[in-house]
């Protein structure tokens, strides 16, 4: 799927699905199997390993399908990491250099803002632009970290929304955002709110693809199956999930189900796996989301991975499974 | 026995270096003593393997004592190959001689390296020092702390940190494991087949049928004639955020999503109205200043001028506006001065 829009077939290739079954750091040349997941043999493996690993780093991912492309971030249970996942995915998207709109659509209760730190910075909503009270340039928030990251709320805490056309609203928007003087985004990303109420109805309406976000119980494994359903019913037939908060000490101990099994219940096509990480909260306190953190912190590893197969609109072939203990080296006892 | 044995050893390993320091000086026989004393439990019974090991020395066949025939063959054995390790030293050069012989010259080049370690450290501390003193640029406004070195997005190219080609993540010479963030997970492959997928979708068609609700009304509201009742969602009134009223025209609401310039459809149609009222009233005013009823005026506020705080508000300004009658009223509202002259009518009238 990654390399269906090769725009320079001379290139070598590299596969970076990490966990792709293909070895991802194996030597590939696909000027003529762009499909194929298993490569045929390098002809010069020093050669094109050296270049490859020039390529590899700092290269762009290849954005396949059309823009802007209108993502839906949803689960049906809350507090599994919608609104996390969302401001994670998109700055990463930000950074991989796609221009992004995130817009809040939990229309009662809106966090998207805090995680972003730009809560301060909200002045205008999409209400206000529908009411004529400000344009919509004037409603979309820039982030100064990246300026190819802009965020819209749908409206204020306190204000209602009058859900005849909530969803026509960010039908509209998308139109408006498409047809817009600096180009259109490359990716709209509706951060959904809990449930299948209204605010599901408003979000999901302009979406053409849907990430499932879920966490390896059975009560937002439940949730996921009937938004996954009702999305279905919608007509939107890309859905990816990504599994949150995943503990592997746990699913060791057969305390928790694996993403395996997850998978096998949903029938879904993986999109990421978060594991569990206390700078999720630390993150959220400082309104810097994950992804930035320096260091990078492995869940946010995990969003960054995540969002690269968005853009590429591949998925996961394989799953981390459990912590094996690091194999020590012969010096290791020495400090090496 | 056994303690009796460590005290022997201990003496028999250290031999050579008190063999060695006796030639020399007696002051490190002295200070290796202690040492001795730390090993060993007791002096004492040192002092007694000690003169064991002579009386063996000189010869004393007939000791019944096991231990001390051993001591005996050990330390002839160790000083035999002392004597001959010593016999080695003393046939090599003395040191001394041999560090003379190339002195002046090492000497030389010691000085040599030693300036220019001087000079490299110099160098670089001048270096150093005048590119903390640039100032203004961005490397500077991070180290006074303005700003932030990780958040420098903007200012900074872009880069792709490849998410799967990261020092932080590295994956196993045979693929099936990958070491994130210093932790070593195992992999494992996906097993959910395309066919699966089709019967878990088959499986939710049959199990979840809905159609997105497209009409919205309100509880106790009757259906409309060409509605499907699937596609209707009950809005209860009281509920948090969505409302089913709504004041505003589609159309306009779609025009003002779509507007790309100017002023704000809102703000433009206030201003026009205030604009076009305040023509009103001034015309009104040319034709007939006595016959504004105040009760007319009022209708021209705005209504957070209904506010007790801005009554007063007025009131100041219409006495202000009394007192300098000849000051035209241009930083105040149209509203404000209309109120004044009627006040100031109404004072007339009265």
């Amino acid at each position: 799927m990654l390399s269906l829009h090769n725009p320079f077939p001379t290139t070598p290739k590299p596969s970076i699905n990490l966990n792709n079954s293909t070895p991802p750091f194996s030597t590939t040349f696909k000027p003529h199997f762009p499909n194929t997941l298993k490569p045929p043999k390098p002809h010069k493996p020093h050669f094109t390993t050296k270049t490859q690993s020039l390529l590899q780093y700092n290269r762009k991912p290849q954005l396949a399908g059309e823009t802007p492309r209108v993502v839906v971030i949803t689960s049906g249970k809350g507090g599994v990491g919608k609104t996390t996942t969302t401001a994670n995915v998109g700055l990463s998207l930000a950074r991989l250099g796609f221009s992004v709109v995130a817009v809040d659509a939990d229309v009662g209760l809106r966090n998207l803002d805090l995680l972003l730190g730009l809560e301060n910075r909200v002045n205008y909503t999409l209400v206000e632009v529908l009411n004529g009270d400000c344009r919509l340039d004037q409603a979309l928030v820039r982030d100064k970290r990246w300026s190819n990251f802009e965020l819209l709320c749908i409206s204020k805490p306190r204000s209602k929304l009058p859900i005849g056309f909530g969803g026509k609203a960010l039908v509209w928007l998308v139109d408006a955002l498409k047809s817009r003087q600096e180009g259109s985004p490359d990716f709209i990303i509706i951060d959904c709110p809990a449930g299948i109420d209204a605010g599901f109805i408003t979000a999901i309406t302009p979406a053409n693809e849907a990430v499932l976000v879920t966490t390896p119980d059975i009560t937002s494994l439940r949730d996921a199956d009937r938004v996954t359903g009702l999305l279905e019913c919608d007509g939107i037939r890309d859905i990816k999930m990504i599994v949150n908060r995943v503990r592997t000490d746990m699913i060791k101990g057969e305390d928790m189900m694996s993403v395996l099994d997850v998978q096998e219940m949903l029938g879904l096509s993986l999109l990421g796996v978060i594991p569990e990480d206390s700078e999720v909260i630390r993150s959220t306190n400082r309104g810097y989301p994950l992804v930035l953190n320096k260091p990078p912190t492995l869940a946010g590893l995990a969003f960054e991975q995540a969002a690269w197969r968005l853009v590429e609109q591949d998925s996961m072939k394989a799953v981390m499974m459990e912590e094996e203990p690091k194999k020590r080296g012969f010096f290791s006892f020495f400090g090496g | 026995m056994a303690p009796i044995w460590t005290l022997q050893l201990h003496p028999i390993s250290f031999q050579p270096s008190i063999w060695v320091s006796k030639h020399q000086t007696h002051l490190n026989f002295m200070k290796l003593r202690p040492e001795f004393r730390f090993i060993s439990s007791s002096s004492s019974s040192k002092q007694l393997n000690r003169k064991f090991v002579l009386g063996a020395n000189s010869g004393s066949p007939s000791d019944p004592d096991e231990p001390a025939v051993k001591t005996q063959t050990i330390t002839v054995a160790v000083k035999d190959q002392l004597s001959k390790w010593h016999g080695t030293i003393n046939s090599f050069p003395p040191l001394v001689f041999v560090m003379n012989r190339y002195g002046g010259r090492n000497l030389a080049i010691g000085l040599c390296i030693a300036i220019a370690l001087l000079v490299i450290a110099v160098r670089v501390y001048a270096a150093r020092k005048l590119r903390y003193r640039t100032p203004g640029s961005v490397a500077d406004l991070v180290r006074r702390g303005q700003l932030r070195s990780d958040r420098r997005g903007i200012s900074r190219p872009l880069m792709y940190e490849d998410p799967f080609n990261n020092p932080m993540v590295k994956v196993g010479k045979s693929n099936s494991t990958v070491e994130m963030c210093g932790k070593v997970y195992r992999l494992a492959p996906v097993t959910l087949t395309e066919e699966e997928q089709a019967i878990h979708q088959k499986r939710r068609s049959r199990a979840y049928q809905w159609k997105r609700p497209t009409v919205f009304l309100k509880e106790g509201e009757s259906v409309p004639a060409d509605v499907d009742p699937d596609t209707i969602r009950w809005i209860p009134a009281n509920h948090p955020f969505a409302t089913t009223a709504s004041d505003i025209d589609e159309d306009l609401a779609q025009n003002n999503v779509y507007q790309k310039h100017g002023v704000p459809f809102r703000i433009k149609a206030e201003h026009e109205a205030m604009q076009r009222k305040l023509e009103a009233l001034q015309s009104e005013q040319k034709l007939n200043n006595l016959m504004i009823d105040p009760r007319n005026a009022k209708d021209f506020e705005r209504p957070f001028k209904e506010h007790p705080r801005s009554r007063e508000q007025v009131e100041q300004s219409s006495f202000n506006n009394q007192t300098s009658d000849s000051m035209p009223p241009t930083s105040d509202p149209a509203p404000i001065s209309v109120e004044s002259n009627s006040s100031s009518e109404e004072t007339q009238k009265l």
